[in-house]
């Protein structure tokens, strides 16, 4: 079936993205039922990505948002339509770069977890030990100080990070990498947003964070981008190692109609049998 | 289709999409840009008002307080009580000191999310979403993008039931879905199936758009007949012309 056209919206790209969407919507309430400390609302937006490439990525994740406030569950979403867009932009280049279709060795993974979360207790611990000094000017401490007064801290975060990238994330280490970054940037996008807009809080179980960041003097705005780099890259790279896994057990068939996954089948060799999970 | 469209014959319910939408647009700018901080909680009055005369007062309550209230509680408490901006000034009550700026941020913000809430469901509580997205298309919506919110619009509640039908399999089968960070790999037989369903789908979704011609040139005609009055065209653009005088007036006020 030959579908392209002079438009980017081909009738495969219409097709998916309303089911993308409506995965995000499913994903995101099925979380909510197990309880996980994740919010998993944009597993179809990077899936898309994937598949379809940037584009078609960001037009799903924009309107994913703006569906959530038609359906009424939740009517303010449709301030955090730009981050859902930007995520899909990410995801997009990210599988037009074949990170859904390789795969990294274990230790690999490790590493780049492990590393992940070593600069992320850094970047906390400077955060949190901040002062201001007689100007009212925001002190940072210097990194080889906090480096030696509390070795622990960082020892455990680098040991978790090994742990979680070698037990978790396994054999898809590049798409969480690219994972952990999307979500960095996404904190970034949507501090703002949840500062101005929300008042930095929004009702759920990451106010408890953005209350610890608050005690230790930080502003809104800040204590938002802390709360979002530490909460949303797990959420970013759980999303991006399902989507890994799941295109990695998808049927050839299925895959031969997306032009993004299919521009890179030929990274994976045709006799290697498919990893089952 | 789950949306959350509430049947009615109300002068709300029966006015053009696009009135009802510029009407949003003017309450909205007007939440954010008007100076005063009383004013979000009066112009959600109005709001509640118009709800009543609409007979969709109850959904729209419920909802705004569902969606809310725990912001509402986590500012007060977080901004409001806890950490208020340093050089506050003191409020005695009994025991515990308030702080008058971290009350009157917490105030402000909640209630122009309250407002804009209300707005924005107010809207789609008397308006049919294909109504909505039918008026925006004819004023240059890519249809293709109407069409996507349409269909997502319609195939949520199934995608969310199965679901539903997906984690009672795995557990049924023995699934482990509590404990430990290691569940969050559980996540795959539970997400896959679903995602695997959808793609098998989108093929076939693709096939029915060719062949009803969906991606081919030239006009469409659709089913939907929307009635507009030359009244409401007038009201629209005064609307549109108060959202232009608002923004006008707060530059002036700034400079």
């Amino acid at each position: 079936m030959n579908t392209t056209r002079r438009s980017g919206l081909n009738s495969t790209a219409l097709a998916l993205i309303p089911l993308a969407i409506a995965i995000n919507i499913a994903v995101g309430q099925l979380v909510a039922v197990l309880k996980l400390p994740v919010y998993l609302d944009s597993i179809g937006t990077v899936l898309t990505g994937a598949l379809l490439g940037p584009w078609i990525a960001m037009i799903t994740g924009a309107l994913s948002n703006i569906i959530w406030t038609l359906l009424g569950i939740n009517p303010p979403a449709i301030w955090f339509a730009p981050v859902a867009a930007v995520i899909g932009i990410i995801a997009g280049f990210a599988g037009r770069a074949g990170v859904f279709q390789r795969a990294s060795p274990r230790w690999l993974s490790a590493i780049i977890v492990g590393i992940f979360l070593f600069a992320l207790a850094l970047f906390v611990m400077s955060f949190v030990n901040s002062t201001t000094d007689a100007q009212g000017n925001l002190v940072i401490p210097n990194a080889a100080d906090l480096l030696s007064q509390q070795p622990i801290v960082f020892i455990v975060a680098f040991v978790a990070g090994l742990a979680l990238g070698y037990y978790v994330l396994q054999n898809a280490g590049y798409a969480g990498l690219v994972g952990l970054l999307n979500g960095v940037i996404a904190a970034i996008i949507s501090a703002p947003i949840a500062a101005y807009v929300f008042g930095g809080v929004t009702g759920g179980g990451t106010d408890a964070l953005v209350a610890a960041f608050r005690a230790s003097g930080a502003g809104i705005l800040a204590s938002n981008l802390a709360q979002g780099t530490v909460s949303d890259p797990f959420d970013k790279m759980t999303s991006y190692m399902l989507v890994y896994l799941i295109i990695q057990a998808l049927p050839r068939r299925v895959l031969q109609l997306f032009p993004n996954a299919r521009a890179t089948e030929q990274l994976r060799p045709a006799s290697e049998p498919v990893t089952s999970h | 289709m789950q949306s959350a469209y509430i049947p009615g014959t109300s002068l709300l319910h029966r006015l053009h999409p696009l009135t009802k939408l510029a009407g949003a647009a003017l309450v909205i700018t007007a939440i954010y840009l008007l100076p005063w901080p009383l004013a979000p909680l009066v112009l959600f009055g109005g709001l509640l008002g118009l709800a009543y005369l609409s007979g969709v007062a109850g959904p729209f309550l419920r909802t705004a307080l569902r969606v809310l209230l725990p912001i509402t509680i986590s500012l007060f408490l977080i901004q409001g009580l806890l950490f208020p901006p340093p050089s506050a000034t003191p409020l005695p009550l009994g025991p515990i000191t308030l702080r008058r700026e971290g009350l009157v941020f917490a105030f402000v913000t909640s209630t122009r999310l309250l407002a804009f809430t209300g707005t924005l469901l107010l809207l789609l509580e008397t308006t049919h979403p294909a109504d909505l997205v039918f008026a925006l298309t004819q004023r240059g919506l890519p249809s293709s993008i109407g069409y996507i919110l349409l269909v997502a619009l319609q195939i949520v509640p199934n995608m969310t039931a199965r679901a539903t039908d997906v984690l009672e399999a795995q557990r049924s089968r023995g699934l482990e879905t509590q404990g430990g960070v290691r569940r969050v790999r559980a996540l795959v037989p539970l997400v896959g199936p679903l995602i695997v369903g959808a793609l098998v789908d989108v093929e076939e979704r693709a096939m029915a758009l060719e062949s009803r011609a969906y991606t081919a040139p030239g006009p469409k005609t659709s089913l939907r007949e929307l009635v507009d009055t030359f009244s409401q065209r007038v009201a629209r653009w005064l609307m549109l012309l108060g959202i232009a005088a608002l923004i006008a007036w707060r530059i002036v006020m700034a400079l």
